[in-house]
């Protein structure tokens, strides 16, 4: 195979759009929460004073190397993730460099992230920071199983783990989306988004109120710009993943910006809704209502 | 040659000269007991000698000078000549033992003593049945002499309790005896034998019948059966240990041979009896054996047993056929070798309890000699009781006798729990202080020349019955396979300084890897990459232990001795044998951790239980044949097919540790040395594995009452991936997570061969690579910690990744490896197994896998977090990277790793085009970095770029806009505006996964290890419940015999 | 009718003998139960070889050679007896001493107390 090094700008193209596209979305659906809880809200620009206000900031400590590195880890694996999955269906421009690897790696890729801020938080020190990796991996493990069952769900429906492919046999009209041809486990997959999007009621792990942010409590200045910037993008891409593979696609940036946004709201509609579950109640939650739905639809895929 | 008549007369003359020897003269009496029996053994020897050579025949001696039926006759052949060398080897041994008590006697006791020997050698060389009976009697007199010679205190009242069951004996005997003469007219066995079909009327024939019956029992009843042996266990324990040294090899040699003369006369019709008492006595004497504390009363119960064994033997002849004597032999010699060698050691020691015996500790000769004894008496190879029962398991199944095949496996089990329980009280358990031992040892050079003696006779016995096996039967003779005779070369080295002997073996293990790759197919050179250039990788690690290490090379090389001879093996005898082997080095290797006696135990019963499983399915699989090529597993016919499966499936996931077997494992693994861990994780379990390869190929899939096996395993294997997950998370010793970790692993590959696809085995063949190299590196990094930490409770540790950042490095690069992160190897295993699945019509089992997958970050993020984040502790602030030794295979291992990642077609590949064969659907196709399947494909190359590109990118731009970042003492964080009080109290790290344990805590309840307490528990109970039969009573004792003659005379029917 | 008498007899004393040795407590009455029962082994070896209307196995003038096997009882169970009787002795005489040690050590005869191996 012959790399061609045009997909070079034309990734980083995609990473600008995304990354834009995620701090804007960040700040509306910010804006959308404090008007249901009769506020005022950010101004739309925020995050972009946010990440300038972090990258200025002079002052600076580490304790330690994985310390260090931890935001590295967790930007990296937005970025891969996005990376590693085609973002608009049909065109060789946004295919991104899906050409490593299908869908397993991009599910795997999330780990990468994860794991290395988990592990730069832990060498803060600070229990908080402990407190919140033990939430959050007790909680993710229950969470991430009705997508993987999806998953396997459709990769079963379709005959391929390739996404690209699976997008391509739900061309043809909204009727031949994986949301009408296998509801169940588009009903388990969304259940599981729930849990992965840090909002209530799946949020112990940042938990605002006791532990103040969880893991991040000791990132600050440029560490945090990082990280911010890596939560524009990480729920962008990880959103991709679930349109992909549900719901059709995006054949055009427009479509896939409206694609995102609805899908985001999914979880906002439940999170200003719902008080949170702390983790033991989450995780009985995924097991008892989202686990079924997902082995229902592996068993009549 | 010379007569044999001469064993008895020159015994009686010596005996005699003894007696009327002048008193001046009287320090000469010792010196003639000794050549007397000397004389006696030379005789034996030299027909046996004779014999075996053939250059002389078997001789009938007419002692009157004429032929019976009127005058005695004795017989020379074969097994006459082995047994009286065995009994007058014991004898002179003994008496060589006995000097101290002899002299204290005087000459009377010499004489006694050259009685009995004569009389036992005269019960196995006499032809007449009224002769035999006279030897008896004398054997009993004599006993009743000769067990005063002890100094214990109730010597008196076991003899008297022994003279009063042997008189009802004697009496039924002889009436026996009587009415046999009176129906055949003849005292002579032969000719006995010869009347009995010719018996006129059915009156005459029931007579004999029951004249016969009375012979027998009486005969019987001296082989001390279950329940009449009260009155001889008193002996075993109060006697003096030459004595019940004597009592148990040649009394009981020397009864069983009159037994089994009697058979003769008896015909077929008596077997079953002989069949049914020996069994019940074999599997009662070792349930007794089981709760005895005092080590001779235990080696009582265990002769009463293994005497039964034999009896049961002799009791199959009929299918046995010509192969009665070499099992029976076998059988007989181990024991008796066995048991002479274990009461003259008991001799040795001061303290009367089991856990006494751990004054041998640190003594290697007497250790070596109980460790062969042992392996003796539990028939493990290359010792005879090996072949032995390797063929009489096979007639057995041959034959159909299940049942009885099913109860000699069971009986040898528990016999092998209490071998090895008190092999680990020896090694493991405190010395009672006295510095008794060395004195003996150096005062009294004759007491520990029968051991070693006995010792030297029982690899002899090793070496002639595996001539015997391979000349007589084509069997291989163990030891003359070159891999354990390199390992067994380890013992005579075992002076040399540990690091000389370390290169030795790494240096063996890859010229033998280097002499013999060629032989390999794709399949088998996975594992003998990882068993030899493997096992030499973990053997670098050995280099940090100085002084001599004494007992681990063999032990360590025996282990890689049997997985070589396992992967060369061509027929279920070779393998088996070669199973055992490696079971037994990695046992002894296991119990060298400090606490690790009751996990080495519990490894050795399961490993032995599963290896009498397999060795049970072979025997059923072979039908009547001895052995066969494993790929002909492929044609067992069909009733037998699924059977012989289930039981090779479950004695292989014995060592791959399945859920419900997998108990011993977390133990065994986390005690063990920190250069043991990795052998017995990273490349043991894999031996497990490869059985299961072998077995699944030759007989795919089998269905049993219209249940699908490999579906079956599916359940397992999903059960034991989430169970084991599960279980590492709650652990708070790293070494046991680890293990856990093992179990769940373990339960991936099996998933992978239970899918009987082509990308299934390619996945479990990654998680083989994969595991050995992941779990061996990470058993090194935590063993280097915990070395230098002195702990293995992980929330005692944190925050040394300043101080030991190359052990950081190597347990990051695990975790990554293991959690199936991109782009390290741990990966290509997820998506060969995500493709592996798509293909396989099961998706239920998948569901519980789904569920396992996740729990791994748990635990890992755990592993890694405890150790080496979060805050160090004060007294650990001085703590040194690991020694070199460990840390050089580490960072071997890593770049390993990152290696298997970027190109895992070097190792697949081949593997990948060689099960093309097997399962020629869905493979893989390799174009260039990129690897396709029919689902999706995967760049290992471009996943590495990519990846590191990106990070080295985001790297760059952080160290550019966060130059300056100064690094901050450890309490500087923000804390509620406070400073944190102690490491101690902010190290979040016990109970790491509360929340967890919460919602699935309950799915961890120890069910499994409950489960097999109350298993042993019901045996020590069932054990315990057949001692109160034993109440001491002399006649209560008789009445058991009573009793067991007319149990036996209604089961029997006359 | 004699040699079944005697056989009776023999056996009767055999059973005498054993329910003696198993039911006295004390050890010299046990010991004699048992002289009682050989006894009985002995009777019962010579009965069976007893022959209504023949004469002793003592070859003489008065049974001559030729028709030896046709007159004399078999002379072997006498034999037999012999050597039983003797080993018999030896035995009794073991046990014996043995009770004398016994009751030296403990001062008792009884059986029931001479437990302490067990189990």
């Amino acid at each position: 195979m012959q790399f061609e090094w045009i997909k070079i700008p034309y990734a980083l193209l995609t990473l600008f759009i995304v990354v834009n596209y995620g701090m804007l979305l960040g700040a509306f659906i910010q804006k959308i929460g404090a008007r249901v809880g009769r506020r005022r809200g950010v101004p739309i620009w925020q995050n972009y004073a946010d990440l300038v206000k972090n990258f200025g900031l002079r002052t600076s400590i580490t304790h330690g190397v994985m310390f260090y590195l931890g935001p590295v880890f967790r930007l990296t694996g937005g970025i891969g993730l996005l990376l590693f999955v085609p973002t608009i269906y049909g065109s060789e421009m946004f295919s991104n460099l899906s050409f490593a690897g299908d869908l397993i790696l991009a599910l795997y890729f999330v780990f990468f992230g994860t794991l290395g801020m988990a592990l730069g938080a832990g060498e803060s020190g600070h229990p908080h920071a402990a407190i919140g990796i033990s939430r959050g991996l007790s909680q993710v493990t229950a969470a991430e199983l009705p997508l993987a069952l999806a998953v396997f769900s459709v990769a079963l429906q379709y005959q391929t783990l390739s996404i690209t492919d699976i997008v391509s046999a739900q061309q043809g009209g909204v009727l031949h989306w994986t949301l009408f041809t296998n509801p169940l486990a588009v009903a388990a997959a969304m259940l599981s988004f729930l849990g992965s999007m840090m909002r209530p009621p799946f949020d112990v792990v940042l938990a605002p109120q006791e532990i103040p942010i969880g893991p991040p409590t000791e990132y600050h200045s440029s560490y945090l710009a990082l990280m911010q910037t890596n939560r524009a993008i990480f729920p962008v891409a990880k959103i991709v993943v679930y349109m992909n593979l549900f719901f059709g696609g995006a054949a055009s940036w427009p479509v896939f910006f409206l694609k995102v946004f609805l899908i985001y709201m999914v979880s906002v509609f439940v999170g200003v809704a719902f008080p949170r579950f702390r983790v033991e109640q989450s995780i009985r939650w995924f097991l008892v209502w989202a686990v079924p739905l997902g082995i229902l639809s592996i068993l009549l895929a | 040659m010379t007569s044999p008549l001469y064993i008895i007369a020159v015994a009686l003359a010596a005996a005699f000269l003894l007696g009327l020897l002048r008193e001046q003269w009287r320090s000469l009496a010792y010196p003639v007991t000794l050549a007397a029996l000397a004389f006696m053994s030379w005789l034996s020897a030299s027909w046996l000698w004779a014999l075996a050579s053939g250059s002389a025949s078997p001789v009938d001696i007419y002692t009157a000078g004429t032929a019976p039926p009127f005058a005695i006759n004795l017989r020379m052949a074969l097994p006459e000549a082995v047994l009286t060398l065995l009994i007058n080897l014991t004898g002179l041994f003994s008496a060589l033992y006995l000097k101290s008590a002899l002299l204290a006697r005087g000459r009377r006791g010499m004489a006694v003593l050259l009685v009995a020997i004569m009389a036992l050698s005269g019960i196995v060389l006499t032809r007449d049945i009224f002769n035999l009976f006279v030897f008896l009697e004398l054997v009993v007199i004599a006993t009743g002499g000769l067990v005063l010679l002890s100094d214990h205190a109730h010597a008196l009242s076991a003899g008297f309790k022994y003279l009063v069951v042997s008189q009802v004996i004697s009496i039924l005997l002889l009436i026996g005896i009587i009415f046999a003469y009176h129906a055949t007219g003849t005292l002579n066995i032969d000719g006995m034998a010869e009347a009995v079909p010719g018996l006129q009327n059915a009156g005459a024939s029931q007579a004999f019948e029951l004249a016969f019956f009375l012979m027998f029992i009486a005969l019987v009843a001296e082989l001390k059966p279950f329940p009449a042996n009260g009155w001889a266990l008193d002996i075993y324990e109060a006697a003096h240990p030459a004595f019940s040294a004597i009592f148990s090899a040649g009394a009981g040699t020397a009864a069983l041979y009159a037994v089994d003369k009697l058979l003769l006369i008896g015909g077929p019709a008596w077997l079953d009896m002989a069949t049914g008492v020996g069994i019940v006595t074999f599997v009662a004497g070792n349930l007794l054996a089981l709760p005895q504390s005092n080590d001779r009363r235990l080696l009582g119960y265990s002769s009463v047993a293994q005497i039964g064994l034999i009896l049961a033997v002799l009791g199959q002849r009929d299918i046995l056929g010509e192969d009665t004597y070499f099992i029976a032999g076998g059988l007989l010699l181990s024991h008796a070798v066995a048991k002479a060698g274990l009461f003259w050691l008991s001799g040795l020691l001061a303290g009367r309890q089991l856990v006494d015996w751990a004054d041998l500790r640190e003594r290697p000769m007497p250790v070596f000699a109980f460790v062969t004894f042992a392996a003796m008496l539990s028939g493990l190879p290359p010792f005879p009781g090996f072949y032995a029962k390797w063929e009489l398991v096979h007639h057995l199944a041959g034959s159909g006798r299940l049942v009885l095949l099913a109860l000699v496996l069971f009986g040898a089990l528990i016999e092998a729990g209490y071998l090895f329980r008190w092999f680990g009280y020896i090694l493991k358990r405190e010395p009672p202080g006295e510095a008794d031992f060395c004195r003996v040892i150096f005062d009294k050079p004759h007491r520990v020349l029968p051991v070693m003696v006995a010792v030297a006779a029982g690899w002899a016995l090793a070496f002639v019955w595996g001539e015997l096996a391979s000349s007589l039967l084509g069997r291989s003779n163990l030891l003359l396979a070159l891999p354990l005779l390199f390992a067994l070369s380890f013992l005579l080295l075992d002076w040399l300084p540990a690091w000389v002997k370390n290169s030795l073996a790494i240096a063996g293990l890859v010229a033998f890897f280097a002499a013999t790759w060629t032989d390999y197919d794709a399949l088998r050179m996975i594992f003998a990459i990882i068993f030899t250039l493997g096992g030499a990788l973990t053997l670098l690690a050995s280099y940090h232990v100085h002084g001599r290490r004494v007992g681990f090379y063999p032990a360590a090389m025996l282990m890689f001795a049997g997985m070589v001879m396992l992967i060369r093996a061509d027929t279920s005898f070779d393998f088996f044998a070669a199973w055992e082997l490696l079971t037994v080095g990695s046992y002894f290797l296991i119990l060298r951790g400090k606490h690790s006696e009751p996990h080495a135990l519990s490894y050795i019963l399961f490993s032995l239980g599963g290896a009498f499983l397999i060795m049970a399915g072979f025997a059923i699989a072979a039908q009547g044949a001895p052995q066969f090529a494993l790929a002909s597993l492929a044609h067992v016919a069909a009733p037998f097919a699924p059977w012989v499966f289930l039981l090779l499936a479950i004695g292989f996931m014995t060592k791959t540790a399945a859920i419900g077997l997998h108990i011993w494992l977390p133990g065994a693994h986390a005690e063990a040395e920190t250069d043991v861990s990795p052998m017995v994780s990273g490349i043991l379990l894999k031996a497990g594995l490869y059985g299961l390869m072998v077995l699944l190929l030759a007989m795919g899939k089998q269905q049993l009452y219209g249940i699908e096996l490999t579906h079956v395993l599916l359940w397992v294997a999903a059960l034991t991936a989430l169970l084991g997950n599960l279980m590492a998370v709650f652990q708070e010793d790293a070494k046991r997570l680890l293990a856990y970790s093992s179990i769940g692993q373990m339960g991936y590959a099996l998933f992978g061969l239970a899918l009987m696809n082509h990308l299934g085995w390619l996945m479990a063949l990654v998680f083989v690579i994969n595991h050995y190299i992941y779990k061996a590196m990470l058993f090194l990094a935590v063993g280097g910690v915990a070395k230098r930490t002195g702990t293995r409770e992980m929330y005692r540790m944190g925050g040394l990744i300043r101080l030991m950042p190359l052990s950081f490095i190597a347990v990051l690069v695990g975790i990554i490896a293991v959690s199936g992160v991109p782009p390290l190897s741990g990966f290509g295993g997820r998506w060969v197994f995500y493709n592996a699945i798509l293909a396989s019509d099961y998706r239920l089992p998948m569901v519980v896998l789904f569920l396992a997958g996740p729990i791994a970050f748990l635990y890992l993020f755990r592993l890694i977090y405890t150790i080496f984040l979060g805050q160090l502790k004060d007294e650990l602030r001085r703590v040194k990277e690991a020694p070199f030794w460990i840390v050089l295979p580490q960072m071997i291992y890593v770049a390993l790793l990152i290696a298997f990642a970027v190109v895992p077609g070097l190792a697949l590949h081949r593997v990948d085009t060689y099960l093309n064969q097997f399962f020629p659907e869905g493979g893989l196709s390799w174009a260039g970095g990129e690897i396709t399947s029919n689902y999706g494909y995967w760049n290992p190359v471009a996943i590495m770029i990519i990846v590191g590109v990106i990070f080295c990118t985001v790297f760059a731009w952080l160290l550019f806009v966060n130059r300056r970042a100064q690094p901050v003492k450890q309490f500087n964080i923000v804390f509620s505006a406070e400073r944190p009080f102690r490491p101690e109290t902010t190290h979040f790290a016990w109970n790491f996964f509360a929340p967890y344990r919460k919602a699935l805590g309950f799915l961890t309840q120890p069910l499994v290890t409950i489960f097999w307490t109350t298993v042993t528990d019901l045996l020590h109970t069932a054990g315990d419940l057949g001692r109160r039969l034993y109440n001491g009573n002399g006649q209560t004792y008789a009445f058991h015999f009573l009793a067991f003659v007319v149990i036996v005379f209604f089961l029997v029917g006359l | 009718m004699i040699a079944q008498l005697s056989i009776a007899t023999g056996f009767l004393l055999i059973l005498i003998g054993l329910y003696g040795a198993l039911i006295q407590r004390n050890i010299l009455r046990m010991i004699v139960a048992f002289t009682v029962a050989d006894t009985g082994v002995n009777i019962v070896i010579v009965a069976v070889g007893f022959m209504a209307g023949r004469t002793a196995p003592i070859l003489d003038a008065a049974v001559p050679v030729a028709d030896a096997a046709a007159r004399i009882i078999d002379p072997l169970p006498q034999a037999l007896v012999l050597t039983a009787i003797v080993i018999g002795l030896g035995t009794t005489a073991l046990m014996l001493a043995y009770a004398f040690k016994l009751y030296e050590k403990r001062r008792t005869l009884d059986i029931d107390k001479f437990t302490d191996l067990r189990g």
